[in-house]
């Protein structure tokens, strides 16, 4: 079964022309929020909560720990709000790549190890979305993702997928999927690095 | 580069290597610009797989995250210059702590809650930690003042490792990529105000027998001009000999020994700067 085939995605018309002001926003309120302005944070807070814990909750699965690691993101955010560096990449890419690692030392440590899963409940489809015109622009996000997934082999999909929505090691990857120690993480960049082609990712 | 380390950028930018490897990898990235471009780049891939699992979270997690907020100071922002990246030359050593780079962070933070700043300052204090040792056996050294802490930078020898490094850290750098079907790709960076473009190669198969892969620019009136022959190897950065600010494209072709004064064959890779 290939997990990232179970998100369905709502077909919509045109590709939306958003984008330009969003990611500048939050650089903008990251920016405010390092001086403070604790407003500026709760309004980061609201953009992207759905976006970090819904990362988290993927990778940590029991729902108290995953609201757990989530606050500490956040206040991770906080602390390190002036350190943001938008010459290495976006602000969402930032603060996700910190929610991403937290997630994972969570799952990798000792006591989660016997947590993991017992409080995964039936749902595992609680992608749930506001029905604004925000909520429009993220279901074309999640399609052209989701269409850019299709251009990687099933073997890097699974791959990639074990390791950054499983939070498991390359080396566990390999052991999971039978697979010769090296094949997995040469799976695994070879399809980010088709990712980022297909979805034209820049700096 | 080393080949095998350069492969766990991937892992890496995923957050799927164990500890130890993490760190081996990081000192690699340390010296390593192409590593770094590579690394940020599929970090903002993986990131974007994160639209797919979107979830709301319990109101009560908004209320807490801004009560405990408001009890937390910000930290100041890093004032350490970047470094100078240097080529990775030799097993690390565990070296004399930069002053600058510590004297800016005195604040005592967790060790879990700082491990964003720990990833970045590791690289930072690796660079200037080997830049220091080698400024003992390299010739050319600048002492440089920097906040009443004098930090020993070590200059870059290399005059093409180093506008590789400028163009592939340049504000205004554009890249464009290119796989094969064999899985190699090659990316081309390009900055139009250093002039220079350079191209990052990962598991390039050999030319057939007897060849050579040649670099190319194309001028606005379809003109190729020889940018230079790569050199032999799977995985290099190479500096595209002339001036690529008003190129509108590169491209590689197959081409005899010491290369040819226009392409003789049909470009294996096109990448157009458009």
């Amino acid at each position: 079964m290939d997990p990232m085939s179970r998100f369905s995605v709502v077909p919509s018309g045109d590709e939306s022309p958003e984008g330009a002001s969003r990611p500048v926003q939050l650089e903008h309120l990251l920016r405010r929020a390092a001086t403070g302005d604790e407003s500026a944070f709760a309004e980061l807070y609201d953009a992207v909560s759905a976006r970090l814990f819904g990362l988290v909750r993927r990778v940590v699965r029991d729902p108290a720990q995953s609201e757990e690691v989530t606050q500490e993101v956040f206040l991770e955010i906080w602390r390190h709000s002036a350190r943001f560096d938008p010459s290495k990449g976006a602000a969402l890419s930032w603060m996700l790549t910190i929610a991403h690692r937290k997630a994972v030392d969570r799952v990798r440590s000792a006591e989660a190890a016997r947590h993991r899963d017992e409080g995964y409940g039936a749902s595992t489809h609680d992608v749930t979305h506001d029905s604004t015109s925000e909520a429009v622009v993220e279901r074309l996000d999640a399609e052209r993702v989701h269409r850019a997934l299709e251009t990687l082999t099933q073997a890097q999909r699974q791959a990639l997928e074990l390791a950054y929505l499983g939070g498991y090691t390359h080396t566990e990857v390999a052991s999971m999927l039978d697979l010769p120690l090296g094949t997995a993480k040469t799976r695994i960049r070879d399809g980010l690095i088709r990712l980022r082609d297909t979805l034209g990712v820049t700096l | 580069m080393s080949d095998d380390i350069h492969a766990l950028s991937g892992a890496y930018a995923v957050d799927a290597l164990d500890d130890v490897e993490r760190a081996r990898f990081e000192r690699h990235l340390a010296g390593c610009t192409a590593c770094q471009a590579e690394v940020d780049s599929l970090v903002a891939a993986a990131t974007e797989l994160s639209v797919l699992t979107e979830a709301t979270p319990p109101a009560s997690l908004r209320a807490k995250v801004l009560a405990d907020i408001a009890n937390i100071r910000p930290l100041p922002p890093l004032t350490v210059p970047r470094e100078e990246p240097v080529d990775d030359v030799a097993a690390p050593t565990p070296a004399p702590e930069p002053t600058a780079a510590t004297g800016a962070e005195p604040t005592a933070a967790g060790p879990r809650d700082d491990e964003l700043g720990e990833r970045r300052r590791t690289r930072s204090t690796r660079g200037l930690a080997r830049g220091w040792r080698l400024v003992v056996a390299a010739a050319t050294v600048a002492v440089l003042a920097i906040g009443g802490f004098t930090v020993w930078r070590q200059v870059n020898t290399d005059p093409s490792r180093a506008i590789a490094d400028q163009v592939l850290a340049a504000g205004d750098r554009t890249s464009t990529a290119k796989r094969f079907p064999d899985g190699s790709s090659a990316t081309v960076w390009r900055s139009e105000s250093l002039h220079k473009a350079v191209i990052v190669t990962s598991r390039m198969a050999q030319p057939p027998n007897g060849k050579v892969y040649q670099l190319w620019l194309q001028d606005p009136t379809g003109h190729m001009a020889s940018a230079g022959v790569m050199p032999a190897g799977p995985d290099q950065v190479v500096v595209l000999e002339g001036d690529a600010s008003k190129a509108t494209g590169a491209g590689i072709t197959v081409e005899p020994p010491g290369g040819s004064g226009q392409p003789t064959s049909d470009p294996i890779a096109l990448f157009s700067f458009a």
